[in-house]
């Protein structure tokens, strides 16, 4: 069986992080942090290439930088494709996503890595990928790799695989149903969950529901106040541009779009739609201000009530897409308001 | 109340001159209990067949399972059902154990039957594989719902009640090969020991959300949608006062069977006067208007207040919509200051990703889950197949299909099927046998 490992400047010894910018290459054999790696598979799998990239070009150039790493890989053997482990450097956790997720999709093979839960790389691809619970740094090199290479090697020889919690990587969000060994009636664990509950002991529900993470509704802002306002119009409907010229994903978003509504009064069918796959798009294709209602913030400001409209309206598509993704756009796009010195918004959904 | 099951071990079923019990061997007269299937003029086709566990047979689409039964004394098994009014839960009932009267359909399924497999891959997914059965296939001129994926299956069901019955009565006269009490006193009137045990009662959610009477559960015979939550007495389910309805996709079904033997009944009974008082079942429902739904709720946790209940454990019968009065119910009794369990298994799609529940509370914080209805489960051709193999894919079962682009068929020419955990037979075994958890991968 074969192997490739995906590593960062610093683990590829080129440097630190005066090299951040090294472009992506590939070598024939391992190096660095893929000597590990071998040393962890043992004689079963060949770790063939090492690829390395520098984590400031992967930053700034992702779509160039996915582009080379996987023509590298085009007419390549492999069974398995390992990045890091991480630990808690961020932009190399977000570029062993990228890279991770491309490779996924592109070739079909299995992917894993590893990251501290501190990395941003973790919740922006936990559920598209197995990543496993990191150390901070690289002295839990050994381990990590470890961690990665048992699971690797079971999963590559279709051996069984555990729940997340026991592997030991960050859920996914997928859950299936598992016969309990040995086994335990229902009857059994609501008894012991109802004996614990009641004596106020710690339990572990087999159902855990997400936190919802509420915002306040912001206090009212006085007429007045609003008066000299410029208000910025958001959506999580899929009102983009005609043909949808971002690609936002009809569902599971992962992109949002930035649209420039100067001198636009009014979202005219055929000019504008929506992408959005979660309702029927008739309505808001044949006017998309019902979705976003440009026509009446106008008139709005055209009226006085509102200072203005921000220059730029901002959408995705909000079915499927996870909570995290959510949260981590809407950081995006308020550092862009913010920026703007835009203090009033209007999000709609559908 | 005090209800006394005598138990007779069913070790082996044949055919035979006298439908007898003799020696843990029932025999049974096919052309009598024939005969008996045949009363109800609809019942147009009825063939019997015996079934053990480890048999090469696959059965399809099964209707319903019943334990035999026989009321010492006399009386209908199912009060208001197969004959008079009588206060179930109360006396003596006969039942036939490590058995069941299977209901299968010659011909036409539905979105709520399913499927059983006695040995193999598929015998795990379901309770029943580990039973020994008598099989009625049969098939009836009820031409008003043979191309409704919605059936009633009223003949067939009630032809099942009415073998079960018949079987059980030849207990009539025979000593029992071990008993089973169940007591509670009164719960005004228990002793200082078991009123200062932390108080606990079920909270039941049958399937009761067609608003078209014949489908849904019946408690005494009336249609658990006309009904509001009510205090019962946890001996009456055991003792048939309750009979799964013909609704919901079958992996989340309670069949007759089920409400009979109540594992979670049994097991509070085994608790009570030890670690907790078990104070009685609330028989709530599961509604189709969010205003029932909240009203049901309502109703729940005023009576578990009213009880003095300490704790609630909390299953419903079925899942999506019904998701919402369970977590409804679920929240309610949390807020009345009742620590609170749910059971019930979930639906997260067959890449396992989708929401678990379609309503979900963080005050729903104790949940046992059971499984996942849309598991993707493929197993291989079985030698007999009793029913109709086809009937899986063709008739709107709930875990089958006629025509995938990606899977292909469910049924295939080689008798191999692939399914949704859907349409396995009571397969996620919310009343308590589950074994199956879920767990995040």
């Amino acid at each position: 069986m074969k192997a490739i490992h995906y590593i960062n400047q610093f683990f590829g010894q080129i440097g630190g992080e005066e090299a951040a910018g090294h472009e992506p290459e590939i070598r024939e054999g391992q190096v660095g942090a893929a000597m590990a790696l071998q040393a962890a598979l043992g004689s079963g799998v060949d770790v063939t290439h090492t690829i390395i990239c520098g984590d400031n070009f992967m930053g700034s150039n992702t779509e160039e930088a996915i582009r080379r790493i996987l023509s590298f890989l085009e007419g390549k053997e492999f069974d398995i494709f390992f990045a890091g482990p991480a630990f808690r450097a961020g932009r190399y956790g977000v570029a062993c996503g990228h890279i991770c997720d491309a490779v996924q999709k592109k070739f079909g093979v299995p992917v894993l890595t590893s990251m501290n839960e501190e990395n941003p790389g973790v919740e922006m691809y936990r559920s598209k990928m197995v990543i496993f619970r990191g150390g901070a740094s690289a002295a839990a090199m050994k381990k990590d790799v470890a961690a990665m290479t048992g699971y690797g090697l079971r999963l590559i020889k279709g051996e069984k695989l555990l729940p997340a919690a026991r592997e030991g990587y960050f859920g996914r969000g997928v859950r299936d149903q598992v016969w309990l060994d040995p086994p335990v009636n229902a009857t059994d664990r609501v008894i012991d969950m109802l004996f614990k509950k009641l004596r106020g002991e710690p339990f572990q529900t087999e159902l855990p529901i997400p936190k919802t993470d509420r915002v306040p509704i912001a206090p009212a802002i006085p007429p007045e106040e609003l008066a000299k306002m410029n208000v910025a119009l958001l959506t999580s409907g899929g009102i983009v541009p005609f043909g949808n010229p971002d690609r936002i994903q009809s569902a599971s978003a992962t992109r949002w779009g930035k649209y420039d509504i100067t001198g636009i009064d009014d979202l005219k069918k055929g000019e504008y739609m929506t992408t959005h796959a979660g309702y029927d798009p008739a309505a808001a294709n044949n006017d998309p201000d019902v979705v976003l209602p440009l026509d009446a913030l106008r008139a709005y400001e055209k009226e006085g009530k509102i200072g203005g409209i921000h220059q730029y309206f901002y959408a995705t598509v909000g079915t499927g897409t996870t909570q995290a993704e959510a949260a981590r756009m809407a950081g995006e796009i308020v550092e862009e308001l913010k920026s703007a010195g835009v203090r009033a918004a209007i999000l709609t959904s559908t | 109340m005090k209800l006394t099951l005598a138990n007779f071990h069913v070790k082996d079923i044949i055919f035979g001159d006298k439908t007898q019990l003799k020696d843990g061997v029932l025999t049974v007269n096919e052309k009598e209990a024939l005969a008996v299937v045949l009363e109800d003029s609809h019942i147009t086709q009825a063939e019997l067949h015996v079934v053990r566990p480890g048999d090469e047979v696959r059965m399809v689409p099964v209707k319903e399972a019943i334990e035999p039964r026989y009321r010492a004394g006399g009386g209908p098994v199912f009060p208001g059902v197969t004959g008079e009014m009588l206060q179930a839960g109360n006396g003596v009932t006969h039942a036939l154990k490590d058995m069941s009267v299977l209901v299968v359909g010659k011909h036409a399924g539905g979105f709520q039957d399913g499927l059983i497999d006695m040995s193999g891959e598929g015998a795990k997914y379901t309770y029943y594989s580990q039973l020994k059965h008598l099989v009625l296939v049969a098939d009836t001129d009820e031409d008003f719902e043979r191309r409704e994926q919605q059936k009633k299956n009223r003949a067939l069901r009630w032809a099942g009640m009415r073998l079960a019955e018949y079987l059980g009565s030849c207990t009539k006269d025979l000593t029992p090969d071990d008993t089973d009490v169940y007591q509670l006193d009164p719960i005004t009137k228990r002793s200082a020991a078991v009123n200062g045990l932390p108080s606990v009662v079920l909270v039941l959610q049958p399937q009761s959300q067609m608003e078209e009477l014949g489908y849904n559960d019946l408690n005494y015979g009336w249609d658990t949608n006309r009904m509001l939550p009510t205090l019962m007495h946890p001996n009456e389910v055991l003792d048939g006062a309750m009979i799964s309805g013909s609704f919901m996709p079958c992996s989340s079904k309670w069949s007759t069977y089920d409400f009979q033997n109540f594992p979670m009944i049994r097991r509070l009974y085994a608790e009570h006067g030890k670690t907790l008082n078990f104070l009685g079942v609330i028989m709530s429902n599961l509604n189709v208007a969010l205003e029932q739904k909240e009203r049901a709720a309502l109703f729940v946790a005023q009576i578990a207040k009213t009880l003095g209940a300490d704790s609630a454990i909390v299953a419903e019968e079925g899942y999506g919509n019904p998701d919402a009065d369970f977590t409804a119910c679920l929240v309610a009794l949390e807020d009345a200051g009742v620590k609170t369990v749910g059971l019930t298994n979930e639906c997260t799609g067959r890449d396992g990703a989708s929401q678990p529940l379609v309503s979900m509370n963080e005050k729903s914080d104790a949940i046992v889950s059971t499984g996942n209805v849309s598991t993707l489960i493929e197993l291989p051709p079985m030698k007999t197949v009793l029913g109709e193999l086809a009937s899986l894919g063709r008739d709107g079962l709930s875990g089958g299909w006629e025509g995938d682009e990606k899977l292909g068929p469910s049924v295939r020419p080689d008798g191999s099927i692939i399914m949704e955990n859907n349409a396995m037979f009571c397969g996620d075994q919310v009343v308590g046998w589950s074994t199956k958890t879920m767990v995040e991968f």
